[in-house]
């Protein structure tokens, strides 16, 4: 994902802003790292350059 | 992705452009403004959401509930040079308040036929339970949220779908439905509707 996309998605619970921890990079994009809700605190993965904002009850599949 | 077997996987994970996502690919990129930010809901193997990015200057991001489906509009974005961000998210639930000019979702529409059920992902990208219209429903019960004021919906609905129980349900939750476009193939008429906050 680029950076840019954290201005526009939020936490699918409860719409909070999220806040970026990035592990690996590539030039244009965050690859592997995840956000985290700045009201919450749930945490949501960032993997192959695709965030999963998957509520946590529906990410088993 | 050179193994057939894999190929063949993916195949039975990720709903392949058919007609509707042409029509729909068709209506957005006539409508879409290139200064727009677009959302492609469901997004599957990333062809309407890819022809939008490729076709206009609108940015353009993707989302569907498949993990096989997000990798494979990454994938097919990335071989084509294509600017395309990729969100795994249910409908337009991750996504903050008036972000988007435009949505468009083909959405899984037929309704359940149990001697066919196959509890597996291209059942979820083709079913939308008892009714064809639980997916299109929940869909419609948070897309307002994210359009500017503006903004419209383009969602491809079928005559197996009941598209006059599509437009009221949108009714109720203050939206206003359209046919923008139809077309007939063999066994059911596709439309798309255009779909705007009442003002």
């Amino acid at each position: 994902m680029q950076e840019s996309l954290l201005d526009i998605v939020c936490c699918p619970l409860d719409k909070s802003d999220l806040e970026l921890e990035a592990i690996r990079r590539d030039d244009d994009e965050v690859l592997e790292g995840r956000l985290v809700c700045t009201e919450c605190s749930e945490e949501y993965p960032i993997e192959d350059g695709i965030p999963n904002l998957l509520p946590p009850d529906m990410r088993e599949a | 992705m050179g193994d057939l077997a894999d190929q063949r996987g993916m195949e039975t994970a990720v709903y392949q452009p058919a007609e509707d996502s042409k029509l729909l690919a068709d209506v957005a990129v006539e409508s879409v403004d290139d200064s727009d930010r677009v959302l492609d809901v469901g997004t599957g193997s990333g062809y309407v959401a890819g022809r939008i990015a490729s076709e206009t200057a609108a940015s353009v991001v993707a989302s569907d509930v498949n993990p096989h489906a997000c990798r494979q509009a990454r994938d097919n974005a990335r071989e084509e040079a294509i600017s395309l961000d990729v969100v795994r998210g249910d409908c337009t639930r991750p996504f903050d308040a008036e972000t988007f000019d435009a949505v468009t979702f083909n959405p899984p529409y037929l309704p359940r036929d149990e001697a066919a059920e196959r509890d597996d992902w291209m059942e979820r990208a083709l079913t939308g339970g008892e009714t064809g219209r639980a997916v299109i429903e929940s869909f419609l019960d948070d897309v307002a949220r994210v359009l500017t004021p503006e903004g419209v919906v383009f969602l491809l609905v079928s005559t197996l779908t009941d598209i006059e129980a599509v437009a009221g349900y949108a009714a109720e939750r203050n939206l206003a439905a359209e046919t923008a476009r139809e077309e007939s193939f063999p066994f059911e008429r596709l439309a798309i509707l255009e779909i705007t906050k009442k003002h």
